[in-house]
């Protein structure tokens, strides 16, 4: 049976969106795919239709881009956005075509509408181009699995590629992330980063982080402080490269749990329903976005703050009585970041771990050696369940570490009932992608949540 | 009861570190601590020195072009020490570029070459080199790959990824006969090599992680050269062996 015989037969059916994301990577659209196919100048006809904000990087892009959309409400012009399931150029094309009524009538009513994007890497320059663009919104580059573009080096230059075609557009970049300023742009820039640490002296990276190297002199960087990954203020011994001076900061951490951030940008408190910090800088540059669109930073602290849980990258249910949240894992920093949350639970917690390894997921699993679940024994971790498909090579790999008292569940139908009988009211779901899928599909069959997301 | 000690190199690990590379140090440590041996961790990096008879594990991880690039610029000044390291018999698990870099030559997808520190005698083409069979040009070499060590009979499972193609020297056998998969270069069914105590691959996966029986082989060795009275074998027989 041919793939596209495939959607045929499960389309309509909830099935087709679990098999479509599979095999599209969480990618593209469909619809948008025929779309483009027929009239690859389709996308051209809203150039001048919308105002378009660009938001690419490999790690949590998807947040950014919805805390943006939401920030750029405030300007009260009408906003579309895609979806993280939409963001190849197919993708993009159908979420504006969906909209295309929303997008006329606000023209009509005389106001340009934004279009917030989500673009995955490799789709930046095509896009750029033909939309044109005001603001690229640049959140981190980390290794992703190496099976899809290769180096950060050239997923660097595939934005900034995307970048050059949009000459007028500003760049709202990490200035955090050292990759972000290996060159100058002819484009406007302006960084945002954390400066709530005092110098801590001088520090490198942990040992197995990427991107550590300046381009200047070939050295590796030293920093003054370290917020997460190769993130933070960096410089070289001789001065030649250094991190740029930031226009948007957030200059204090209150605190921090699984469930919620406190921290303070420009003296303004702002409150995230949302663990992590790596959360922190999505909500810092979609601050730093909605400033150089002139929206006020009260106004930006009313739409950061207005709850929801549509991040899809983190969400919370109760499975008997326990308080499951579910956090999607695809590569060290991600990972990583993931163990960094769960050691702000000051209360006993167990872990689930689902790996598969399709090519949704990345078909190497090597990385999950490159994150530091070490430093789980630092926490009130009391039970750990590993399944998915490459359950053995997480079981290793938490042995390894040190965490010898497993529960291996390789039946993704038996997991609901190995959860409920955990012995702390906490659980984290880490699942990757098709992993996750697989859950998610349980969790429905028992009600316990819708098989969509 | 005395102190067994194991002295960990990793050389340029802040630079040669991709896809889980690191995992062959934890795994290791692993064995190494379930027989009542301390290890020693240390990163050897751009002008650090190294002295061969410092260490009885050195890691020699694999890393991206720009980061192999710099490393090359600085291996002369450590070459000296890392060949002695070699010659005498020292334990070293070398991945992807790291293996590349401890032979002669080696090829960026992009066609530049450069000097490896020739401590063993292969060399590296790149993936559109006229000693490729035609069919094997053009593309990279990712995926699942098992291979059989000729001697032990033993198979290995690992996850490769690499553009560089590797042709083994004089002196080196290959660490196994690939039965499927790639290998070095996806010709000639080699994977790996083995020279003295040189253990090089382009296996990720990592490699010690995922074959127990040659992490154990390889800490047995280092451990005897150090340790040479001990029946280091008796201690790590009685230990379980991760195989996966
Ligand atoms: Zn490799």
């Amino acid at each position: 049976m041919t793939i596209r015989s495939k959607f045929a037969l499960f389309a309509g059916s909830s099935s087709y969106i679990l098999l479509h994301k599979i095999l599209h990577r969480g990618g593209t659209s469909l619809p948008g795919k025929i779309a483009y196919r027929i009239d690859p100048t389709f996308l051209e006809e809203f150039r001048d239709q919308i105002e378009t904000v660009i938001v690419s990087g490999t790690n949590g892009k998807t947040l950014a881009t919805a805390l943006c959309a939401r920030v750029l409400k405030k300007t009260n012009r009408v906003v579309v956005t895609n979806n993280s399931g939409s963001n190849m150029i197919q993708g993009i094309v159908a979420a504006l075509l969906s909209q295309k009524d929303k997008i006329k009538k606000s023209i009509r009513h005389g106001t340009i509408p934004i279009a917030v994007l989500e673009v995955d890497e490799a789709n930046v320059k095509e896009v750029a181009k033909i939309l044109q663009p005001t603001h690229f919104v640049l959140t981190n580059i980390f290794r992703d699995q190496m099976d899809r573009y290769g180096e950060i080096y050239t997923t660097y230059e595939k934005i900034t590629d995307g970048i050059k075609t949009a000459p007028k557009a500003k760049v709202v970049a990490n200035g955090d992330s050292p990759i972000f300023a290996r060159k100058p742009y002819k484009n406007q820039a302006v960084y945002f980063g954390f400066t709530h640490k005092k110098s801590a002296g001088d520090l490198r990276a942990p040992n197995n982080t990427d991107g550590v190297l300046a381009p200047t002199n070939d050295q590796v960087l030293h920093y003054h402080y370290l917020t997460y990954a190769n993130l933070g203020d960096y410089f070289t011994k001789d001065g030649s490269f250094k991190r740029p001076q930031l226009k948007y900061s957030v200059n204090k951490i209150n605190s921090l749990t699984p469930s919620k951030s406190e921290f303070e940008i420009a003296g303004n408190k702002f409150t995230l329903p949302l663990g992590g910090l790596y959360n922190i800088y999505n909500a810092l540059a979609a601050y730093s976005l909605g400033r150089e669109f002139q929206i006020s930073a009260e106004d930006i602290f009313n739409a950061l703050n207005e709850d929801s849980r549509i991040f899809g990258r983190q969400e919370q249910l109760t499975i008997g009585s326990h308080l499951v949240t579910i956090v999607l894992i695809k590569n060290p920093v991600g990972a990583n970041s993931v163990i960094d949350m769960m050691m702000t639970d000051p209360e006993e917690f167990s872990l689930v771990t689902l790996l598969n390894a399709n090519y949704a997921d990345g078909i190497d699993t090597s990385w999950i050696f490159d994150a530091e679940f070490e430093k789980l024994h630092q926490t009130a971790l009391k039970k750990i369940i590993v399944g998915g498909q490459r359950y053995k090579d997480f079981s290793v790999r938490l042995k390894m570490a040190g965490f010898k008292n497993q529960i291996v569940e390789q039946d993704f139908a038996k997991l609901i009932d190995r959860i409920k009988g955990l012995p702390t009211k906490n659980v984290y779901v880490a699942a990757t992608y098709t992993s996750m899928l697989m859950f998610r599909e349980e969790l429905a069959k028992a009600g316990l949540a819708k098989e969509s997301f | 009861m005395e102190n067994y000690q194991l002295r960990i190199a990793h050389l340029y690990g802040d630079l040669m570190n991709t896809y889980g590379d690191y995992g062959n140090v934890i795994a290791i440590k692993y064995y190494a601590k379930q027989i009542q041996v301390e290890t020693d961790y240390h990163l050897i990096s751009l002008g650090d020195s190294f002295k061969a008879d410092d260490y009885d594990f050195v890691l020699f991880g694999g890393g991206q072009d720009y980061e192999e690039s710099v490393t090359a610029k600085d291996l002369p000044s450590k070459s000296d020490e890392i060949k002695k390291y070699i010659e005498n018999n020292g334990s070293l698990v070398a991945v992807c570029g790291g293996f590349q870099l401890l032979g002669t030559t080696m090829e960026f997808a992009n066609g530049k070459i450069i000097n490896g520190i020739g401590a063993m005698s292969h060399h590296t083409v790149n993936l559109n080199s006229s000693e490729l069979f035609d069919n094997m040009r053009g593309k990279r070499l990712i995926g699942n790959i098992q291979i059989k060590n000729n001697e032990s009979g033993e198979t290995y499972h690992g996850f490769e990824n690499h553009q560089g193609r590797t042709f083994l020297g004089k002196g080196e056998k290959a660490l196994g006969t690939v039965v499927s998969g790639n290998g070095n270069n996806g010709d000639d069914k080699t994977e790996g090599v083995i020279y003295k105590q040189v253990y090089g691959t382009y296996f990720h996966g990592p490699i010690l992680t995922r074959n127990g029986n040659l992490a154990k082989r390889i800490l047995k060795n280092a451990l005897l050269k150090r340790y040479p009275d001990i029946d280091w074998q008796a201690k790590l027989d009685g230990i379980p062996t991760e195989s996966f």
